[in-house]
């Protein structure tokens, strides 16, 4: 699907991100990037490795992977890969984690304007029948304009995409890759206001026992696909993680209410400080389970107590793995004795 | 150039009761500074008692929602600082932002015998929630930090070269610390920093933060008189043309009482004290070039103009003399050079704007 | 696994809130039992007889007591165990009496709250496995951080225990603060006079070595096998040539330098030798305000010292020495009274501190022992003394109490009333602060023999009375403040006002403690590992306290606590191999990741990471620099590093044995 030209247009940045990509091939061993999926709505992950390959790239507000994702378990090689301004933290975070290094690694950034969550569009429609669909604008303000079948005939109809976007990209301040070797085409500007995490200040007006309800319920829908886990690209125990692990025997595989939850509470507590917010475990949850939220928790914690924010700075430490006698905003000696 | 400073500020402004009354002339000179200093005061609409006297010596939750409605109204029209020129009404503001600040919602599976939370109780009596983010400053902490010493000594028009003057701070300005955040509670130096800016030579003032006997003129005249008549005598000891104030209440006392705290001076066998006590915004308001009607000049009871005058003309008189001493230099070296036996290095005492270097420090 | 339970009535302590014969009773129950039992004392000899004898006769393979603390008898126990040929680790305690019978006394739910803790352990121990510990061999050296009274106690002790010793100080000479008083409370004995002699031993022990201007850059290693590197600050005076005589002191043209010994109340020359006593007692050179090295002119010293010891282009000197143990006196440094505005905060030449005044005291000082205003020389008639400043005081940050503050002012009031017998003396006091020997009759013979004037409240403020601008000449001070027991106010004309200036922790010390690895308080004093009944270790093994580094102390506890903490080394180092804690962390190579995050957050410098053939790494512990604390345990994202006896497995047992009824009280 190309994107229409129209007064407020997006940069069509398809045809520049693969002149980049040519250019570098030679030195790498693949390009991770985005493809036509199954279907006009979603897009998928694929590997370029020589110039036929080319053509299959895309670029549009379909491309929510996060490509980063699928680097941890390719280390050793040397790799291009394609980010928005999202994805771009979780690279920070890996390379600042050591788990990468920055010169096996081409990164292609793109300055992103925002990508749809199609859980929206679901709600109001059967995305499935979609035959044809096309972005009018930028996504911030223009239009999804969708083809379906009626009765034998096709006809056309169109969405505001701004109602479409995804939670992240409203709060979102880095749409401009942090950490790239290629910009592909012009920055864009922060579309949100600071992050006023008003989703966790709903959740806390219920009281304690309501919100305990309210994780119960979410908590008891888990199936413990582990789809969260391996969609996290920060997620790098693999075949060690704690929740399969007999020594040390942490969970067991009962499919109780008290197991599945303590496994999204490891999962968030292991994520503190490092976790980049962008949201891949939660698109990816099959049951559509508000898991973010947990992660928001330790993120917003993490600001307050150390002022720090994940993948932003590859010279930063997080405040998790480093050891301090006394931190700034920690008073525990007075309670010592 | 209007010479006004750079600063573009707006700020929301609450004069408080004394403004609009003993005061008024704080309050003119106030607004007068701020505006040719660039900072825009906007009144905080309907304003009301700010809580602190007395209601806060009857109830301090009544006291405490007065002064919080007053920042909600600022709040309202879109300002969360307000400047005030009254300390004790900075002191209530303060006061009541930093109590809801600290106050948790109480948890609600806290037992019934709890009280209230004070800010529960703020809420219930203001009849609407008080999420206060507003807070109150200072007009002079608004004219030495927000504006800065350095942009108001670039728009002194007029310096008051040569006046000497005591800065009284009064109690309440910078006390207490964790209350007030900001200048040092027990030697301020922020209004000597701003009378310096003018033009001014401050003296070593000791006695910039004690009691000048407050509300007791009131109920007990003798301690007022007793503490004020201190204040100015150790004023007048160090040698102060004017002690200049920050205070309606310190003003009261040192300058519409003045009678007052003579007459027990003189009973006790001391000094009678002339000095005039201005707010430091006059002050700053004549550096400024403003109009003395602006500056409210003619309320205070002692009259600051022939202070003024004499500092002045002290002033041209040192000037005069130095310059005399300068020419009679360049004379006496210009003679020598003519002898032709100048062993002295040419050029230099003549590159030098000679009066400064001589001029003798007061 | 068979394992037995011992639950301790410990007298009636734990009996009297804990049916301790139903816990025991009910532990049969519990997984892996084979023998449970209560008895009067665990710890008694009968007790641990039993424990013995069931060992060998049931064949047990590990034991439980339900008791007190670990810290009381963990190492009696496991004693026990290991003489009845179990591994000393197939032992656990489960805390019942301060956890449990010290803390309630509803006897029902004391004795599930035991047995609750008694199968917590009974369920660590099934996860135990046996663990021996390493021996290593020591150096027997000590190095001692500061030559103040305590580090020079400290020396000579450990000395004449037959160690050698690495002595580092900071400044020129030894001494410390000691070396600047005049007279010590509370027997008024010339301070020099008593310390003189032990700093001469000190210079001339065999087994001290001495490092003056010198200060520890880096230390590494562990108990037995430090590492320390010393950087020797240059005095531009080879020391080996120099013979103290003074000469280039007498000629040196640069002589407005504050003097630092006389706390800047007079001033002396560029080089220095910074008192008579000054051990070693070597000139050296300030190149700071030396004229050769600001202006790069002058060379007189050079040229008048008869030793022809004077090199300008002497350098810094890195010396690394190996050491056993480690003791730190770095002492005290004083509150800064320049923030106190309500003294004038330093405007006013005749308030003067508690310091300056030890120096006008002193005989060998500035003013050879007269008393003076610092403004014009005056003998003062009133001298004022001001209690507690930067001592107990919050709004300035200083809330504890400096402790010896009273004590000294009391002596340097008396000191005032004989220099100067028609002076008068007052003190304004918030508490008098007199528990030590002798210390309250030196209080009352303050009051009642001399006559000094207690006036208990704060002082507001201190003002010229002359008026600033009028010039101090001549004028006095006021002070003002309250006499709370009075209910007044009072106005004291001082012509002196001295200030009690309270203790800080010696300025870097908190960057000492990060160098050596060992905890300091929120004001910079050491941490000792437990307040009352480890007084004088760190937590770091090895590394030792003494003196005011550790909280503010007078000289008689300063000394006492060095000698501890030579007595401490000695006994450590009296062995030739020390035994390694097993009880710490261990990689699980197959699991590591090498990210190294573990070798980041480990405050002791513990995991170093190794290379593999194939070049990617893998975290390593270093055995013997491990403490066992557990942080890189949790800092690991993938568990691979897990602290042996505390493993995940081991704690997980201890918590599902506590948690067993979570689903059916929460998932109803
Ligand atoms: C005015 C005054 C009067 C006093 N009068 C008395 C009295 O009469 N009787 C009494 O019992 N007590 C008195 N005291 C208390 C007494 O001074 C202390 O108890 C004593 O000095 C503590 O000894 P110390 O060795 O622990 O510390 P210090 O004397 O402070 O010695 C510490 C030494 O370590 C050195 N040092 C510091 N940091 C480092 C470093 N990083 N590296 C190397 N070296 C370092 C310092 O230079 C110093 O030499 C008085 C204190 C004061 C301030
Ligand atoms: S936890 Fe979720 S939001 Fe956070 S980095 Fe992993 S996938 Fe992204
Ligand atoms: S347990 Fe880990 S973090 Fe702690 S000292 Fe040992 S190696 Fe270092
Ligand atoms: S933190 Fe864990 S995975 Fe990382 S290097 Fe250390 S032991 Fe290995």
């Amino acid at each position: 699907m190309a994107s229409d030209s129209s007064a407020n247009a997006s940069p069509d940045r398809t045809p520049e991100l693969r002149a980049k990509i040519a250019a570098e091939l030679e030195g790498v061993d693949f390009v991770l990037g985005y493809g036509r999926g199954f279907d006009p709505l979603h897009a998928t992950p694929v590997t370029v490795r020589s110039e036929k390959d080319l053509g299959r790239l895309i670029f549009d507000p379909t491309c929510v992977q996060n490509l980063a994702t699928s680097l941890y378990g390719l280390r050793g090689k040397r790799l291009g890969v394609v980010v928005k301004g999202c994805d771009s933290r979780s690279v920070i975070q890996l390379l600042q984690e050591r788990l990468w290094e920055r010169e096996n690694l081409v990164i292609f950034g793109l300055p992103c304007e925002g990508v749809i969550d199609l859980a929206k569009l679901r709600a109001s429609m059967d995305v499935a029948s979609v035959k044809a669909a096309s972005f009018i604008g930028s996504p911030r303000n223009g239009l999804l304009r969708l083809t379906l079948p009626e009765g034998g005939r096709e006809v056309v109809i169109e969405k505001e995409s701004a109602g479409l976007l995804a939670d992240k990209c409203l709060r979102c301040q880095y749409p401009n890759p942090l950490v790239s070797d290629h910009v592909i085409g012009p920055e864009t500007l922060p579309q949100g206001a600071q992050d006023t995490y008003a989703d966790l200040a709903a959740l806390e007006k219920l009281s304690t026992q309501e919100r305990f309800d309210f994780w119960k319920r979410q908590m008891g829908r888990c199936i413990r696909c582990y789809a969260c886990r391996n969609a996290c690209p920060l997620c790098v125990c693999k075949h060690v993680c704690l929740a399969d692990s007999r020594e040390p025997h942490w969970l067991s595989a009962e499919a109780t209410l008290q197991e599945k939850w303590l496994f999204q509470v490891m999962h968030a507590l292991h994520l503190a400080g490092r976790c980049t917010e962008c949201g891949e475990c939660q698109r990816s949850c099959p049951m559509g389970i508000p898991i973010l939220l947990l992660k928001r928790m330790m993120n917003r914690e993490l600001k307050e107590l150390f002022n720090y924010q994940a993948g932003v700075s590859l010279e930063a430490i997080p405040p998790l793995h480093t050891f301090l006698m006394e931190e700034d905003r920690i008073k525990d000696r007075g309670l010592l004795w | 150039m209007s010479g006004s400073a750079t600063t573009s500020l707006t700020l929301g402004y609450y004069p408080g009761c004394s403004q609009t009354g003993t005061a008024a002339e704080y309050d003119r000179s106030s607004r007068a500074c701020c505006q040719a200093l660039g900072v825009r005061l906007v009144d905080v609409p309907d304003w009301t008692c700010c809580g602190s006297t007395p209601a806060h010596t009857v109830d301090h939750v009544l006291a405490g929602a007065l002064a919080a409605r007053n920042l909600l109204q600022a709040e309202r029209i879109g300002h969360d600082r307000v400047a005030t020129p009254c300390p004790s009404c900075l002191a209530a503001l303060r006061t009541a932002s930093q109590h809801l600040a600290q106050d948790v919602q109480p948890d609600s599976n806290a037992p019934e015998d709890m009280a209230p939370s004070f800010r529960a109780e703020v809420e219930r009596l203001l009849d609407r929630p008080a999420p206060l983010r507003a807070s109150a400053v200072s007009v002079l902490q608004v004219l030495a930090e927000d504006v800065g010493i350095a942009a108001i000594a670039s728009a002194v028009k007029k310096p008051l070269t040569g006046l000497r003057v005591a800065p009284y701070y009064g109690c309440l300005l910078n006390r207490p610390p964790g209350l007030m955040a900001f200048d040092d509670p027990e030697n301020p130096t922020a209004l000597d920093r701003v009378l310096t800016a003018c033009g001014a030579t401050v003296v070593d003032f000791p006695f910039k933060t004690e009691c000048c006997g407050a509300a007791f003129g009131m109920p007990r005249l003798d301690i007022m008189q007793r503490l004020s008549a201190r204040i100015l005598d150790m004023a007048d000891t160090c040698g102060a043309d004017v002690i200049v104030v920050a205070c309606p209440l310190c003003q009261m006392n040192l300058d519409l009482r003045r009678g007052q705290v003579n007459d027990h001076s003189r009973r006790q066998g001391g000094r009678e004290f002339s000095l005039p006590a201005p707010y430091f915004t006059q002050l700053l308001g004549l550096a400024l070039g403003l109009a003395e009607a602006d500056l409210g000049l003619d309320k205070l009871v002692l009259d600051l103009r022939p202070v003024l005058e004499a500092a002045r003309a002290r002033e041209q008189k040192r000037a005069l003399e130095v310059a005399a001493v300068a020419a009679a230099k360049t004379a006496a070296k210009a003679a020598a050079k003519a002898d032709g036996t100048s062993g002295q290095k040419p050029g230099k005492p003549g590159s030098e704007p000679g009066p400064k270097e001589d001029a003798p420090c007061a | 696994m068979r394992i037995g339970v011992m639950v301790c009535h410990c007298g009636n302590n734990i009996a009297a809130t804990v049916d301790c014969e139903a816990v025991a009773l009910a532990a049969r129950e519990f997984p892996d039992v084979v023998f449970a039992t209560d008895h009067m004392y665990a710890c008694s000899d009968p007790g641990q007889k039993t424990i013995e004898q069931t060992i060998r006769d049931l064949k047990l393979d590990g034991v439980v007591v339900a008791s007190c603390s670990p810290r009381m008898h963990e190492v009696t126990f496991r004693r026990a165990v290991e003489r009845a040929g179990l591994n000393r680790y197939m032992f656990e305690m489960a805390n019942i009496r301060e956890h449990v019978a010290w803390i309630s006394l509803d006897r029902k739910r004391n004795t599930e709250k035991a047995t609750d803790l008694v199968r917590m352990a009974v369920e660590k121990l099934r996860y135990d496995r046996p663990l021996t510990a390493k021996s290593f061999e020591v150096h027997k050296r000590v190095l001692i951080i500061g030559a103040g009274v305590a580090g020079i106690q400290a020396a000579l002790d450990c000395a004449e225990g037959g160690l050698d010793v690495v002595l580092v100080e900071r400044r020129q000479s030894i001494g410390g603060i000691m070396s600047k008083l005049d007279k010590t409370f509370p027997t008024i004995d010339c301070s020099v006079c008593v310390l003189g002699p032990k700093m001469v031993d000190v210079g001339q022990h065999p087994r001290i070595t001495l490092h003056t201007l010198s200060e520890v850059e880096e230390l590494s290693g562990y108990v037995g096998n430090f590492e320390v590197k010393i950087r020797k600050k240059s005095p531009f005076v080879d020391w080996t040539k120099c013979t103290g005589c003074g000469a280039c002191l007498e000629k040196c043209p640069s002589k407005k330098v504050p003097d630092r010994h006389n706390e800047g109340i007079c001033t002396t020359t560029a080089i220095t030798i910074p008192f008579p006593q000054a051990i070693p007692k070597r000139a050296a050179i300030d190149p700071t305000v030396c004229l050769r090295f600001t202006k790069g002119k002058c060379g007189v010293c050079q040229k008048v010292c008869p030793a022809n010891a004077v090199d300008y282009d002497m350098q810094d000197e890195v010396l690394t020495e190996k050491v056993g143990a480690v003791i730190t006196a770095t002492g005290l440094d004083l509150f800064d009274h320049t923030k106190c505005g309500e003294y004038g905060g330093g405007r006013y030449p005749d308030v003067i501190t508690s310091l300056q005044y030890e120096r006008m005291l002193s005989a060998s000082g500035p003013t050879a022992g007269h008393i003076k205003r610092p403004s014009d020389g005056a003998e003062p008639k009133t001298v004022v003394f001001i209690a507690c400043v930067g001592s107990r005081d919050r709004s300035v940050d200083r809330p504890y109490c400096s402790t010896f503050c009273c004590m000294y002012t009391a002596k340097q009031a008396i000191l005032t009333r004989d220099h100067i017998p028609d002076a008068k003396a007052y003190v304004f006091y918030m508490d008098i602060r007199a528990c030590g020997k002798g210390y309250e009759e030196f209080i009352r013979r303050a009051q009642e023999e001399y006559d000094v004037q207690y006036i208990r409240g704060r002082v507001a403020q201190v003002y010229p009375t002359s008026g600033p601008t009028g010039g101090p000449s001549g004028g006095q001070l006021m002070v003002r403040g309250a006499d709370t027991l009075l209910g007044a106010q009072v106005e004291i004309a001082a012509d002196l006002v001295v200030l009690a200036v309270g203790a800080e922790a010696a300025h870097g010390a908190p960057e000492l403690a990060e160098k050596l690895r060992i905890s300091c308080d929120a004001y910079g004093f050491f941490l000792e590992s437990h307040p009352k009944l480890r007084p004088v270790e760190t937590n770091t093994v090895g590394i030792f306290l003494a003196g005011a580094c550790q909280a503010p102390k007078d000289i008689p506890a300063s000394v006492a606590q060095a000698s501890a903490a030579a007595g401490k080394v000695l006994a450590l180092l009296s062995k030739d191999k020390l035994e390694s804690d097993p009880q710490i962390a261990q990689v699980q190579t197959i699991r590591c990741i090498g990210c190294g995050k573990c070798e980041r957050t480990c405050p002791f410098g513990a995991i170093r990471m190794r290379e593999l053939r194939d070049g990617s790494k893998r975290a390593e512990v270093v055995e013997t620099v491990c403490q066992g604390c557990g942080i890189c345990s949790v800092t690991c994202p993938v568990r691979a590093i897990q602290l042996a006896h505390f493993t995940d497995s081991q704690l997980l047992a201890e918590v599902n044995a506590l948690c067993r009824t979570w689903d059916e009280t929460t998932e109803s």
